[in-house]
């Protein structure tokens, strides 16, 4: 009996062989002692197998084997359904409008005093981040940038490095 | 959703609460599925320290990709399918650190080898064996086999997977798959029946 032959016996045990081959396969067996040896092997093998692992218990109490998975969980890793990444910080969600609103309040302070007669200054607000205010007085030379959101690098340190 | 709710709830109910961040839902489906992980992993490993390192490792990654989980195969299955990869990367950062046996390397190389000389094991040789010393054997002769032999067999026979998904997870052709497979077998059969043997000198 060839290797192939043997493979294709093993793919017949597995149910891996097309239903035509098959056919042809078992007519064989029939004829081939040999070949009905092997396969009573193989088939003792699988059998042998089949409840093996179920007597495999994890040797640790339900408590001790979870401490560290929690432990692992709560070391913010990275949560469960993937929100958005400032629920890593939940405090943050508050500082956001807060920061807006500081913003806000800042750039109406100078507004009033820029309507006083400060000519030759500026607000801008771009809509591709609406989260940055910026104040320009070109008499004085000023530029100041308000942000309603911390630098980026403080978010990214938490993502994980799988 | 109460400790008690928790224990009486199915796979589906407690992913879905662990999916908005549930945790002691998370910690029933752990508490439920541990051992199976574990015995795949150990399975896998021959190594209670590792294994259980390895499943733990397992879970945590498990929650980090609840989100993922769209319920195409059971919980478990999912979980096993991440402890499984888990282990197959780590046995094949052992395998870069050593070398493996010589008997292993020219299976791997030949295509077809010693397999193909061993005498049929014929009648089955742990016929009448309590379960618990039958397990005992089955260990020792796993013990012996290279992680690429075992891991197929695993897959094989306590996964279910058929030759194309086991050629997937373990990136090799099904044809290799076949061969790691049927190698396995006939290496275990005659295995079981030296340490037959053994026992009785």
């Amino acid at each position: 009996m060839d290797y192939d032959t043997q493979l294709q016996l093993q793919a017949y045990l597995d149910g891996e062989l097309p239903e035509r081959a098959s056919r042809q396969l078992r007519v064989w067996l029939e004829e081939d002692p040999e070949a009905k040896a092997l396969l009573a092997e193989l088939e003792n093998t699988r059998t042998l197998l089949t409840h093996y692992d179920e007597g495999i218990l994890l040797p640790e109490s339900r408590e001790f084997f979870w401490s560290k998975i929690e432990r692992e969980i709560l070391a913010g890793r990275k949560p469960a359904s993937r929100p958005g990444r400032l629920s890593v910080f939940p405090g943050l969600r508050y500082l956001v409008p807060a920061g807006s609103l500081a913003a806000l309040v800042v750039a109406t302070l100078l507004a009033v005093q820029g309507s006083g007669g400060s000519k030759g200054s500026e607000y801008e607000a771009t809509l591709s981040d609406p989260g940055a205010l910026t104040y320009r007085d070109y008499a004085s030379g000023t530029t100041l940038v308000w942000l309603s959101y911390p630098a980026e690098h403080e978010l990214a340190d938490d993502e994980p490095s799988d | 959703m109460t400790e008690c709710d928790h224990s009486s709830a199915d796979d589906q109910v407690l992913v879905r609460a662990a999916q908005k961040g549930d945790m002691p839902a998370f910690e029933t489906l752990v508490a439920r599925h541990r051992d199976k992980l574990y015995a795949r992993a150990y399975s896998m490993m021959r190594n209670e320290e590792e294994a259980i390192d390895l499943s733990q490792e397992a879970w945590v990654k498990g929650w980090q990709r609840l989100g993922q989980f769209q319920g195409e195969s059971s919980f478990a299955t999912w979980m096993t399918r991440i402890v499984i990869n888990l282990c197959l990367d780590q046995l094949r950062r052992q395998k870069r650190h050593r070398a493996e046996s010589i008997e292993a390397m020219a299976e791997e190389s030949g295509g077809g080898g010693v397999e193909r000389q061993m005498p049929v094991v014929t009648p089955n040789p742990t016929a009448g064996l309590e379960r618990a010393e039958l397990r005992q054997r089955i260990d020792r002769a796993l013990n012996q086999l290279s992680y690429e032999h075992r891991t197929v067999l695993i897959l094989h026979e306590f996964e279910e997977m058929e030759y194309k998904a086991i050629a997937k997870t373990m990136d090799c052709s099904i044809g290799t798959v076949m061969s790691r497979l049927f190698y396995a077998r006939r290496k275990m059969a005659a295995l079981l029946a030296n340490l037959k043997k053994e026992d009785l000198t």
